[in-house]
């Protein structure tokens, strides 16, 4: 008799044993782009948050282990929309990672409506501060790097006509958006905007273009493979003018572009020499891990994770669920968080404000050339 | 001197997108297979020739040989493993579509795993341009573009016209049954077909992993350009498909002399949607009754 019961005793158990650890793991998501064209960038976010899983497990900081299931977004926002779908409804996950601006824009309407939080730590587009409270960035937004852009060309440079080329869609738009207001007090001006299809890959024509209103910088607001494609056929086309751009020009593979050496780029300003324990325990692991220094990008990610980490076991102590609305709360009743770079607090629009700073490509890790505190 | 540059843009880039229509033209016309993977071809060659140049470090015309080998292999085996067990369970137009277009993902995924997901292109001294007169800069590889599309197409034109198997391909878009009565196999006549329109994405391939770069999704934009200038130039035409392909490279860079860069892209389907309206059978296609 028992033998015959045997195979589904054991099955009962394996069922009960598995459904056990289940109920004691905890999950958040993340909608990446895992392929097409801005997949390297998927590759460089999940890097970031996996440590930072990876650290709060090895701490024990919450009661069981701490694991981020990942959709593809493919960085276009209707596949966005089903991947956050597919992560709210099914995996009934509280805390989402989100990246790109058109996406982070589209998601954010389930995450208010299912009180689920969504964390983006690498869309910059300024209108992503106002996307309701269930929606906090861990990065500054283009205001801030666009700001500190237009201040470094005019008043360090003397570089006063700027034309833009950006991409058409929610980010380029705001970054013209943003020359346009912060060129002019400077004494500066956007010569020429050229606007740009996410999916162009023939830019020798806009170098034609560009040469011919002969600007002193020009200005990239695109990303992924796309904004490589624009600074080789910039220079390949006779373009020798400086070149700027945001923190999607911290990308390994542009780094290493040599039609980008001298290009210059902004990002929020990260001490990865610093000494406090989570910048230290950072850097090093992933040096060890990877080979060379993270960029920004792995860090905000990191620090995606460490929040939800830090919140969680904080509700876990005080008996409660971890759930959106609780975390929502918990986040307005902290004052700091300690994460990379330091000691951080949200403004009440969910945005963490940072330093900026302006670096220049050299081949390896940026130079830094300037540092403008958060304003 | 803006529309002398967009000019000479213009015709590097339609020299490139004549070679990638032709291409899918040929096999479109002879085999009446919709070969939705030929981007998935093009961005082999592209990245085999930058294996081979880049991480080999051999020299270009070995890349050549490489890109070659790699595309006419892959579309041999695609006709012979794919397109041929669909066609023989009377698989439909549509199936075959589906089909190649997984192809085509299944393709860019892998590439993505094997070559990385980020851009990548070939450095060489001949994409920088030079300056022939006042602002106007011309690179080397305008002038080869140029020069290996028209030695291509005569190349072509001549195996079409002048060899028993160029004619057999000509037989087989006209009429399959007549092509057996002779005893010819319409099977192996398909596989001369994608062999040859494979190798006509080569340089294309090359030309852009050289100019503008590549990245793994590269074969969707070559195969929308394809398939517009196929169109354009009368459905089964190589030489409407190339003179197509020149056009839609031109407009898409002399409409920047007088409207905006976003526009440019949109001009290439409006010059479509013309020739669908006003010459529904393209530049050399000739009107057909069903």
């Amino acid at each position: 008799m028992i033998r015959k019961r045997l195979p589904a005793l054991t099955l009962a158990a394996t069922l009960f044993s598995s459904s056990v650890a289940l109920a004691d793991d905890v999950s958040i998501g993340a909608v990446f782009p895992l392929s097409g064209p801005n997949a390297s960038y998927g590759d460089v976010f999940m890097s970031g948050a996996n440590l930072a899983a990876k650290h709060a497990n090895e701490d024990h900081m919450l009661s069981g282990d701490l694991n981020v299931l990942y959709e593809d977004s493919q960085a276009l926002p209707q596949h966005g929309v089903i991947a956050m779908n597919k992560l709210v409804n099914v995996e009934e996950v509280p805390y989402v990672l989100s990246a790109f601006t058109g996406v982070s824009k589209a998601i954010s309407t389930l995450a208010q409506r299912s009180e689920t939080v969504a964390v983006n730590g690498g869309g910059v587009g300024p209108d992503l501060a106002a996307l309701g409270e269930y929606f906090w960035n861990v990065i500054p937004l283009a205001n801030n790097e666009v700001g500190a852009a237009s201040k470094y060309l005019v008043e360090e440079l003397g570089l006063k006509r700027v034309t833009l080329i950006y991409v058409d869609d929610p980010l380029g738009a705001g970054i013209l958006n943003e020359l346009e207001k912060t060129l002019e007090p400077l004494g500066g001006e956007l010569v020429e905007a050229h606007s740009i299809t996410p999916s162009a890959q023939q830019f020798s024509g806009v170098a034609a273009r560009v040469r011919s209103s002969n600007p002193d910088a020009v200005y990239i607001a695109s990303y992924g493979a796309q904004q490589l494609q624009i600074v080789k056929q910039l220079r390949d086309n006779g373009v020798d003018q400086q070149i700027i751009s945001y923190s999607a020009f911290s990308l390994p593979s542009l780094q290493a572009l040599p039609e980008a050496k001298g290009a210059l780029y902004t990002t929020q300003s990260i001490d990865w020499d610093s000494t406090d324990p989570v910048t230290k325990r950072f850097v090093d692991d992933y040096r060890a891990a990877n080979g060379k220094t993270p960029t920004s990008y792995v860090a905000n990610y990191y620090n995606a994770v460490r929040v939800f980490a830090l919140l969680a076991k904080e509700l876990e102590a005080q008996g409660k669920d971890v759930t959106g609305e609780n975390l929502l709360a918990q986040r307005k009743a902290t004052d700091k968080f300690e994460l990379v770079g330091g000691s951080v607090s949200f403004q009440d629009n969910g945005t963490l404000l940072a330093p900026i700073q302006v670096l220049e490509v050299t081949g390896g890790a940026g130079e830094i050339k300037k540092v403008y505190a958060e304003d | 001197m803006l529309l002398l540059q967009l000019i000479l843009n213009g015709l590097q880039v339609g020299a490139i997108y004549a070679l990638t229509a032709a291409g899918f033209s040929l096999i479109f016309g002879s085999t009446k297979i919709f070969h939705f993977a030929h981007g998935a071809t093009f961005t082999i060659a592209a990245y085999l020739f930058h294996y081979a140049l880049t991480n080999l470090g051999l020299h270009w015309t070995l890349g050549v040989a490489m890109a070659a080998g790699g595309a006419v292999l892959f579309g041999i085996l695609l006709d012979r493993f794919m397109y041929a067990p669909i066609q023989r369970h009377e698989g439909s137009f549509f199936t075959v579509f589906v089909a190649s277009f997984g192809i085509g993902i299944v393709v860019e995924n892998v590439i993505g795993m094997v070559f990385g997901r980020s851009f990548i292109s070939v450095s060489t001294s001949l994409s920088r341009s030079v300056e022939l007169l006042p602002d106007l800069y011309v690179s080397p590889l305008v002038g080869l573009a140029v020069l290996t599309s028209l030695v291509c197409f005569v190349a072509v034109h001549m195996f079409l016209m002048h060899t028993h198997a160029g004619m057999a391909l000509r037989a087989l878009s006209e009429n399959t049954e007549l092509v057996k009565t002779f005893g010819l196999s319409p099977r192996r006549l398909s596989a001369y077909a994608f062999a040859l329109g494979s190798v006509l994405v080569v340089p294309a391939a090359i030309f852009t992993a050289s100019s503008s770069g590549l990245n793994p999704a590269v074969g969707h934009h070559v195969m929308l350009i394809s398939l517009a200038a196929t169109i354009v130039g009368g459905i089964g035409s190589i030489r409407g498909a190339a003179f197509a392909g020149l056009l839609i490279g031109m407009v898409e860079n002399v409409a920047l002399w007088q409207v905006g860069t976003q526009w440019s892209e949109a001009l290439t389907f409006a010059v479509l949607f013309f020739f669908i309206i006003f010459r529904p059978s393209g530049f050399f296609g000739r009107a057909a009754v069903s």
